[in-house]
This record gives C-alpha cells, structure tokens and sequence, in this order.
C-alpha cells in the first residue's frame, strides 16, 4: 500500500539502524522522549526498541489524549450523563477511562445514554436527528482533534443546532513539554516531536526547545522506519553538537503548520488559565475553553457539574509513565490488578498509553529475554 | 485517504481508507481538493493533503 509499504522495508529498517549504532558514543547513555502516544503505539507495535543499541533508551511522553484527562473531568462528563434527557457522546477510548466512582461505560450500563462517535461531527448529527434531547460530545485531545471539535461547533452555529453542546478538555502540547524540561526527575537528550500535533501547529512552536534547553527535536512520522530515521536524526544532531528542530515527517508537516486549522482553533477556543493534566498536576494555559463567542455551546456553562478535583487511586502510578520516570512494567498494578481489561490508569486504556501498547505488544519480548 | 469525490458546497469530501472503506470527510482545512488526492483524516475532518507530486 503507497506511504505504508515503503515506511516498513526491512532492508532500509536495518540500514537505519546500522547508521544508528554508528552515530553513538560509546559509554554513553542517550535518552530520547516520544511525545506522541501515537509513537509509543508504534514502538511496540513494530517492536522498533529491539532494533536500538542498549545505550539509546526511548522515554515515553504525555502525549496521549486519553491518558492525561484527570479523573475530576470524567466525574465531570458522568455527571452530564446522567442528566435524564441527554444523550452523551464520546470517543470509544474515552468510555472506558476510570472516574472516581466508575467509567462513562458504567454509567451507559446503569442507563445513561451514552453513546460512542468516531468525531465530532457524528455527535452533531445525533443532535439534529433528537431534536428533543440535549447532545453532549466530550471533547479531549491535542491540537490534532481540537480543529475537529472547532469545525463541528461552526457548523452547530451556522445550521442553527441549539440542542449541542460540549465539553471541552482539549489540551495543548508546549506547556506539558516545558513543564517536563522544568522538571528535575528527568535527564533528556532530545525529543521525538509529535508527527499529526504538528500537521496543525507545524514545527515552529518547538523552536523553544533547542533554544532554552539545548535538545534537539526531529517532528516524525508513525512508520518504524519514520521513527528509526527520527532518532538517527537525533544522534546526528548530538554528534555534531547541533541542536535545532528537524522535520522528518515533511510529506505531512508543513513547518509553519495549517494555517486555516489554526485560525479557526483562535475563533472557537481560548486559553484556560490552568488545567489540571492526571498524574502532572496543574499547568498554566495548557487546556483550552470554549471562546466567549462559543460559550452558548459550552456544556459546563449550559449544565451543572461538580468541577472537583480527585486524587488518582494510590496504586496507580500513571503520572510517573507519563512523565516518563519509570516504564510501563515498573508500576506496581501493571499487568496484575491494571489490565486493558479492567484499568485502573489511563496509561492502560487508550491504545496510545504507554502501558496498553506495552502490555499488548512489548511484554512478549521482555518474556522472551528473560526466558 | 484517497479523494473519491468532493462536495465543495458542503466542506466534504467522500474518502476512501487503506481497506477501501468509505467515509464522508470534512474539508474546511485543506481545500481546494480533486479527487485522487491523498488526505490525513483525524476525527472525520482532512487536516492536511499531501502534495500532488508525493501522492502521484
């Protein structure tokens, strides 16, 4: 299949990571950070780790939609749910996110109507086929889907849809990065950058990393040979003492971005002034609202939620994942009592979270060594 | 996906996927489109079309 068959040749696979091995220092241990969930699924999946020297180790980021939504916000969600009359809709992944006192797919069980979408756009058309209900869609994700949910609200305006609403959870990708580069837990050497995030907001809003931190960063694609070319990149770039961003995913990724997709994320949101991100805490204009323009269209603003913060259960240990601290095997319920099954984290329920991709692909291969 | 057919009064697009499934895409951001044109699709909508001489 065009853009997929050539992305997965074998041959150029270990051409790469020929190239790779030549590039590193050695004594030297390079820690480089995904920070695409979309990454991490791939890692696994095409089991790219095993192709990398001992001392390249690949950090997983927080760039999982799912992963980051704190329990608070689902609480949040539930509760619209359960208003009699609303229909709630969801992204698939979304209704299986544990709240304080169970999941969306719980409160569905118990007779909510709760619904899952594929986008948007789905949602709204729900709402103009129950012109008597209220339809909710609960919007989460980076930069890559908030265009989606702003395009979805336009179009809600212009067809004159007054029984839709949404709750807004989308998040932005700079300040958990800088948030992460402030911290003291991690040492990194340079960065993935996340491939569709950037197909939206381009490779310019990077350009802080390089320049206040001293790392490089190479925006890349899904493909194992897109990522194995981004850390060669990467090692490159720390071989020749340069640091700069580097877009490795050019046939997607325009460096300035999409400029139309951009104007209409201005139009329809606006900055929170903090948002509280599962397992990182409170950072300050990472989330984004419903613009004053929009706010007729905000569910939290048209129906009564309980807006509280809950801590994550003790045993989970989703936040030091996410922060890359510790990997997906070294959390104490990973595997035995957090499944994909039945998940305690959200690091466990989306097919991007750090642990779902490493219990469903990566764990064989850690059997097979330790065998 | 592949451009099928495009809708420009309405900002859609049918597309089809890798397997040949169709879906009916928003187009806002990346038109003008023809068909045969390559689109990523994120959530229904195309947030960016390859250039033509890549997807040729």
């Amino acid at each position: 299949m065009k853009f997929v068959d050539e992305f997965r040749d074998a041959a150029l696979g270990r051409a790469v990571a020929g190239e790779i091995l030549s590039l590193v220092e050695p004594g030297r241990h390079y820690k480089v950070m995904e920070v695409c969930g979309g990454h991490t699924h791939s890692i696994y999946k095409y089991g790219v780790d095993d192709l990398l020297p001992a001392n390249v180790e690949l950090v997983h980021g927080p760039g999982c939609p799912v992963c980051v939504i704190p329990m608070g916000r689902v609480d949040d969600g539930i509760a619209i749910a359960e208003v009699p009359g609303v229909i709630f809709t969801c992204f698939g992944d979304m209704m299986r996110v544990p709240g304080s006192n169970g999941s969306l797919l719980d409160a569905k069980a118990a007779g909510a109507d709760v619904r899952m979408v594929y986008s948007p756009l789905d949602a709204l058309r729900i709402a103009k086929q129950n012109p008597g209900q209220e339809v909710v869609f609960f919007a989460i994700g980076f930069e890559t889907t908030a265009p989606s949910t702003a395009l979805t609200l336009k179009r809600a305006r212009a067809e004159g849809v007054k029984n839709f609403s949404c709750v807004c959870s989308h998040v932005t990708i700079v300040p958990p990065l800088r948030a992460l580069l402030e911290s003291p837990d991690l040492r990194l050497d340079g960065f993935i950058g996340p491939g569709h995030v950037s197909t939206v907001v381009g490779a310019r809003p990077f350009e802080f990393i390089p320049a206040d931190y001293g790392k490089p960063v190479v925006v890349a694609g899904f493909e194992p040979l897109d990522i194995l070319q981004a850390i060669a990149m990467i090692l490159r770039q720390l071989a020749e003492h340069r640091c700069e961003v580097e877009n490795q995913y050019k046939r997607v990724v325009p460096y300035e971005g999409n400029l139309r997709a951009l104007e209409v994320l201005a139009e329809v949101f606006e900055l929170r002034p903090h948002f509280e991100w599962r397992g990182l805490g409170f950072i300050s204009h990472s989330g984004l609202k419903l613009s004053e323009a929009y706010a007729d269209l905000d569910a939290e603003l048209r129906f009564s939620v309980p807006g509280v913060r809950v801590a994550d259960p003790k045993a989970c240990q989703c936040g030091e994942v996410l922060k890359g601290v510790i990997k997906p095997w070294e959390c104490k319920v990973f595997g035995t009592a957090c499944t994909p099954e039945r998940p305690i984290g959200t690091c466990m329920v989306s097919s991007e979270g750090a642990c779902a991709a490493y219990y469903n692909f990566g764990r064989f291969a850690r059997e097979r060594e330790v065998v | 996906m592949r451009v099928v057919r495009t809708d420009p009064q309405r900002g859609l697009a049918l597309c089809a996927d890798g397997e040949g499934a169709r879906h009916t895409v928003e187009t806002a951001l990346v038109e003008p489109l023809s068909a045969g044109r390559m689109v990523l699709v994120h959530a229904g909508v195309a947030i960016a079309s390859l250039p033509v001489e890549v997807a040729a």
